[in-house]
């Protein structure tokens, strides 16, 4: 071995995970993760070592690319998680948790790779029949009719992103503005494939959270002040527009790769210009009121358009001509020469112009019914802005996510706690059969179901960082958690409710610390009581999804025997 | 270093040995039901897991020549059977090992040596020549008799016609058969989903009346086109969806449509002319002569856009008389192209990759256009649908084509891969795509090889082999060669079969054969070779090894038929009854009952392995095996591109000392 190693310029490890130097790396990362995890978690400072921009993230979505490790055992859990993250927008942290302590539980049981894999493999297989089955004691049913739950759900995938800083009220406001926002987006009467509109944000730095609003329609920046005395004498209903998606400024890019030789004596800009301003007659003519173009506008074009009362808005930018198509049914125009046909005009019903802080902006309503809108987010510096901009695309994503399925698992860590309760009850009553089928030991098995158990209840542990205590009750194995200041002769006094917020403490109760032996029972469905709602709510797809990357990386991460790093 | 490195080194029998016994215990790792991954980074950085033995052996980016060569070896046979990279090495390892254990204890004393070690060198060679020999000869006929009875013959007609048969099929054995290569090359939790995903893949990419090679060899060539790589989510998602995806979105929002049929137009170029090719000169107000040349009969460059713009024009007028509503194109088109067709209702597909253009234009029938001014009713496409479909991260379009008449029995279909990441995605892809090469050369006919070809005119005087007629259910037809299409259980079987076959043979020579020594101990040497892989395949247990091989000899004393004893227990017949009439069946599984218990430990859950795959491995093991035996010397030559490779190990110690 030795010798031919010395020679090859691939670093090689044989059984990285018996590796301390790996163990400790990803020991070290586990806690970091752990420590950022829930509404209390603390948060990170980023910053490079050539004095860059410092970034305050407590978010898996940031905080994981900015982790760069030499060490591809990092490296492939890292992806793996920033691959679930782009897809669902959430429970990162909670796929990474509980992939890093599956880990460290399989190592410290001392399975064999091949039999730990092959048990954490049917326990996934019976946590997500029992997730997506009908008696699932930790899923409740959306109910559409009213918005309560959407705004619970908003509401915990935002307060769960303490960089936000975020009082209550504040929360509870972009919460509020997240819902309103995603239902504007879906479109009341269209039948058939239903497409939804789309959001478009806008940040002002500077203002109070609350100032933070939601309108139908875009909004589109006005650099130019000076022609707003002219908007307000605008009839207001059904205006014409016209969309430009080419360049108007005066280049012939489509000619060709060819050479021009112009000889003297012959004005090519101003037969250009002259074209365009050819444009602008028509435009004018056909009594159109707004002209928007996706690049730049000749000066002259613009000066001659504003002289006839039309409000011009160039550089538009790609990512503001589809909403914009969608609202007043334009069709982007890239043709020069040839007559702006009468359908490709679109439609407005309402311009007005609109000032936040230092911006202004003219507020396009749309002709009928359309399913764009303009989420305007405000926060008193940056950092909290890109961080409360990001943390609603990812509501919004969260959200979206419902009208596939429309549940919500129960947040605040009971999910994981009740599932962890139900396959230690389920895996017991059958381990002759899932001996028999796993082709393993008793033993081995058993050790498996422990360490899978005792990952989900690391992750629910996870939430706490205060140094209170985790706890489970013995009836609907809720997850509780204890503050370590307090000190009663009755557990039940402290406890108030559990993470959930179901579930209230009553004298008869029992619990047992996380991560105890206690014995197995099956965890009881909660009584239908409509008149207690959850207060966390956790996305259902999402939080399957990361279920299933995290045991499928844990295994993936079990199984490598050997490590080769090229390191050309 | 540099400097003390010998511009000559003498290659010695042991250095070669430890050599490949270094490649040896890397491949290890992941080898056989207890082996796992092997996770490496690429010069880039990205993380990739693998246990693909090509792979992994490329990844070590060996130095030493003749590892390099040896690597040279596996991969130029694992590209073309997809399958024994792991167990190239491994038999190869074990072979070195025998002749350096022979060539030790009697080095060839009959030519005078200047060492013992060149001594040792020759009678390696002479050795591993005598074995090459002995297999191109050989080794077809051993396979057939002793290995092939015991096997079964996968038709393709079965395999595709699945749906008509009551009980289990062949589909089963083709299942089989991709099970075990995914447990050798994904691992044990998701070979069996991956295995029926080909397997439906295939029953729907099937041409009827087609050799079974055509339509493997379409899915090969078009797996690129035919597969769309998704990360982020489990594996189990993976799924085959209808018709074709390509791989780009939607230029110009796509309008929705109720239509049945969606007219399609492919365009391999520009649809505005351009004006000017380079090179080309255009000369702007220069007087009247040159404007009757140019016959544009104006001076401004306006009219020269507006010109391209009108052509344009008359284009989509005429696109629209034929109904085409969508566009795809193998270029970025202009703008105004864009909006033009917004305007007149079509979707336009831009950048499109050549190879899913080509086989667009294969499924739907219609031919690419070249000339925008000759739009004809042959380049319009029907499909059924088209609309965008989001996969992972991007959206893509999404078409399904309109049955033809001679697709009756295709159902065009893609695969959709759904890994956690990249590294996943792409290791699934190449298990996917060496998983078709394996099934393609499992069908290949063996006869067509050159060393067979030559053979076939002493077939007829050697079919007087002594014990052809003792081994019982060997349909006449498997005793001229090798037959396509034959498996065998997996698990070691194909290697004590051949095993018991080469002693036997071994054995049989040695009456008549003059060669005695060398012929008998050939047999023996390669035979004692082949154990090693059931060992490595049975080596988290070495009782189970001896049982399995135990077990082995009985049923090669009965006759019986290892395959019979799995398939009857669950009361399924998967052979035809043409091969192994019903009465054999009844008297093996009342012989074998003792014997039937440990035969369903073993083999309840082992899959299926291709006897040509094994041989051509076999075959590739000893032609490598001889030509590293031939190398005596490694010269160090002093050119640009070693100095490259210093450079880089320089690179690699700075790096590790960091």
């Amino acid at each position: 071995m030795s010798r031919l190693s010395k020679k090859s310029p691939s670093l090689c490890t044989d059984l990285p995970l018996d590796n301390a130097d790996i163990c400790k790396k990803l020991d070290l990362l586990r806690q970091l993760l752990r420590s950022c995890f829930g509404p209390t978690g603390r948060l990170k400072q980023v910053h490079n070592n050539i004095g860059g921009h410092v970034v305050t993230t407590s978010t898996s979505s940031v905080l994981l690319p900015a982790i760069s490790s030499s060490q591809p055992f990092i490296n492939l859990i890292k992806t793996s998680i920033l691959n679930h993250v782009s897809r669902f927008s959430d429970c990162g942290l909670f796929a990474a948790i509980l992939c890093l302590s599956l880990i460290e539980q399989a190592k410290q049981s001392g399975l064999r790779g091949n039999v730990a894999i092959r048990v954490n493999k049917h326990l996934l297989g019976l946590c997500t029949s029992y997730l997506q089955g009908e008696d699932c004691g930790c899923k409740v049913k959306l109910d559409f009719c009213s918005s309560q739950s959407l705004i619970t759900l908003a509401r915990s995938v935002i307060s769960s992103k303490p960089t936000c800083v975020l009082t209550e009220p504040e929360t509870l406001h972009i919460s509020r503005l997240a819902v309103q926002a995603f239902l504007l987006t879906v479109p009341c009467s269209s039948p058939g494939i239903v497409s939804l509109g789309k959001i478009v944000t806008v940040s002002v730095e500077g203002h109070g959270v609350l100032n933070s609003t939601v309108f139908p329609g875009v909004l589109l920046d006005m650099p130019d002040v000076f022609t707003i005395d002219k908007v307000e004498n605008l009839p207001s209903d059904a205006l014409r527009m016209v969309l430009f998606s080419a360049s108007l400024a005066g280049d012939l890019s489509e000619l060709g790769d060819g050479i021009i030789e112009v000889h003297p004596g012959v004005d090519t800009d101003s037969q250009i210009l002259d074209q365009l301003l050819e444009l602008g007659k028509q435009v004018v003519k056909d009594e159109v009121k707004l002209f928007v173009c996706q690049k730049v506008i000749h000066p002259v074009l613009q000066q001659y358009l504003r002289g006839h009362g039309i409000i011009v808005i160039e550089r538009l930018g790609i990512t503001l001509m589809e909403p914009l198509t969608q609202l007043t049914g334009a069709q982007p125009v890239a043709t020069l020469h040839t007559t702006i046909p009468a359908k490709a005009y679109g439609r407005v019903r309402d311009l007005r112009i609109r000032t936040f802080g230092s911006k202004t902006m003219l507020h396009l309503h749309p002709p009928g019914e359309c399913a764009i809108c303009t989420m305007i987010l405000c926060h008193r510096n940056e950092t909290m802005l890109s961080e409360l901009k990001v943390v609603c695309q990812k509501t919004e994503h969260v959200l979206r996510l419902t009208l596939r399925e429309p549940s919500a698992l129960l947040g605040g860590g009971c999910t994981e706690t009740h599932l962890a309760a139900y396959i230690r009850h389920k895996s017991m009553n059958e381990i002759p059969e899932t001996v028999s089928a796993l082709g393993c030991s008793q033993t081995e098995c058993l050790l498996g179901v422990e360490g899978f158990c005792r990952s989900l209840e690391a992750v629910a542990a996870a939430l706490e960082h205060d140094g209170g205590s985790s706890l489970m009750d013995l009836t609907h194995a809720h997850h509780w958690s204890h503050p370590a200041d307090v000190l009663t002769e009755h557990m039940g006094d402290s406890l108030g409710s559990c993470g959930c917020g179901l579930v209230e403490s009553s004298p008869n109760q029992k619990w047992t610390y996380l991560n105890s032996k206690y014995p197995q029972f099956s965890p009881a469905p909660l009584s239908e009581d409509a008149s207690v709602q959850p207060r966390v709510l956790d996305s259902f797809t999402a939080k399957l999804n990361a279920l299933q990357v995290a045991v499928e990386t844990a295994n993936l991460a079990l199984d490598v025997r050997y490590l080769i790093q090229d390191v050309n | 270093m540099v400097a003390g490195m010998p511009p000559v080194e003498r290659l010695h029998l042991d250095h070669v040995v430890q050599t490949v016994c270094v490649l040896e215990s890397v491949v290890l790792r992941s080898f056989g039901p207890e082996g796992g991954q092997v996770l490496f980074t690429r010069d880039t950085g990205q993380a990739m897991l693998s246990r693909s033995g090509a792979r992994i052996l490329t990844a070590l980016r060996l130095e030493h020549p003749l590892a390099r060569m040896v690597v040279e070896c596996v991969l130029k046979h694992s590209t073309v059977t997809g399958d024994g990279s792991k167990t190239f090495i491994l038999l190869l390892a074990s072979l070195l090992r025998m002749i350096h254990k022979m060539a030790c204890k009697e080095p060839n004393v009959s030519h005078t040596y200047t060492s013992r070690q060149t001594a040792e060198a020759s009678t390696a060679r002479h050795l591993a020549d005598n074995i090459l020999a002995f297999a191109l000869e050989e080794l077809d006929d051993l396979i057939a008799m002793g290995v092939m009875p015991y096997g079964c013959c996968l038709s393709w007609e079965d395999f595709t016609a699945k749906k008509h048969l009551p009980g289990p099929s062949n589909n089963d054995c083709v299942q089989k058969l991709l099970t075990s290569f995914f447990h050798s090359r994904l691992g044990r939790s998701h070979c069996d989903f991956i295995s029926k995903l080909t397997c439906e893949l295939l029953t729907h990419w099937k041409f009827k009346r087609d050799q079974p090679s055509l339509s493997l060899e379409f899915v090969n060539d078009n797996l690129d086109a035919l597969h769309t790589p998704v990360s982020g989510f489990p594996i189990s998602c993976s799924r085959l969806i209808e018709g074709q995806v390509i791989h780009r979105d939607f230029a110009t929002p796509c309008p929705q449509t109720e239509q049945k049929t969606v007219k399609a137009a492919v365009f391999s170029g520009y649809l505005q002319p351009k004006l000017l090719n380079a090179g080309q000169v255009l000369q702007l107000g220069c007087g009247e002569q040159w404007m009757e040349e140019n016959s544009k009969n104006n001076s401004s460059i306006v009219q020269f856009s507006a010109w391209t713009e009108r052509s344009l024009e008359c284009v989509f007028a005429n696109l629209q008389s034929l109904g085409v509503s969508v566009i795809l194109s193998a270029v970025k088109q202009s703008a105004a192209v864009l909006s033009l067709a917004a305007q007149a209702e079509m979707c336009v597909v831009e950048c499109v990759s050549e190879n899913e253009l080509s086989l667009f234009t294969q499924l739907s029938g219609a031919t690419p256009v070249s000339d925008c001014w000759m739009v004809e009713p042959e380049h319009v496409a029907m499909l059924t649908f088209c609309r965008p479909i989001l996969l992972g991260a991007h959206r893509y379009v999404h078409v399904a084509f309109n049955d033809s008449e001679e697709r009756v029995t295709v159902k065009p279909c893609s695969l959709v891969i759904c890994g956690l990441g990249e590294g996943q995605t792409d290791q699934y892809t190449c298990a996917f795509r060496d998983a078709i090469r394996m099934l393609l050369s499992t069908w290949e006919p063996m006869g067509m090889t050159a060393t067979t070809a030559s053979k076939r005119t002493l077939q007829s005087t050697k079919s007087t082999y002594s014990h052809v007629d003792q081994i019982p259910n060997v349909p006449p037809f498997q005793q001229c060669g090798l037959q396509p299409g034959y498996v065998i259980p997996a698990g070691g079987t194909f290697e004590f079969l051949l095993h018991h076959a080469l002693l036997q043979n071994g054995t049989s020579c040695s009456a008549s054969d003059d060669t005695v020594t060398s012929g008998l101990a050939v047999s023996q040497l390669l035979a004692n070779a082949l154990l090693i892989v059931p060992r490595q395949i049975y080596s988290h247990s070495p009782r189970h090894f001896l049982q399995a091989q135990a077990r082995f000899q009985t049923i090669i004393q009965n006759h019986s038929h290892p395959f019979s004893l799995v398939y009857k227990q669950e009361h399924r017949s998967i052979f035809g009854e043409s091969a192994f009439p019903l009465e054999e069946d009844k008297l093996t599984k009342h012989r074998f009952t003792e014997a039937d218990v440990s035969a369903k430990l073993f083999m309840s859950d082992s899959g299926l392995e291709s006897v040509s795959c094994k041989y051509q491995l076999l075959l590739a093991v000893l032609q490598c095996l001889s030509s590293i035996l031939h190398v005596d010397t490694v010269l160090h030559t002093h050119t640009q591109s070693r100095r490259l490779a210093n450079t880089s190990w320089e690179d690699t110690d700075d790096e590790t000392e960091d």
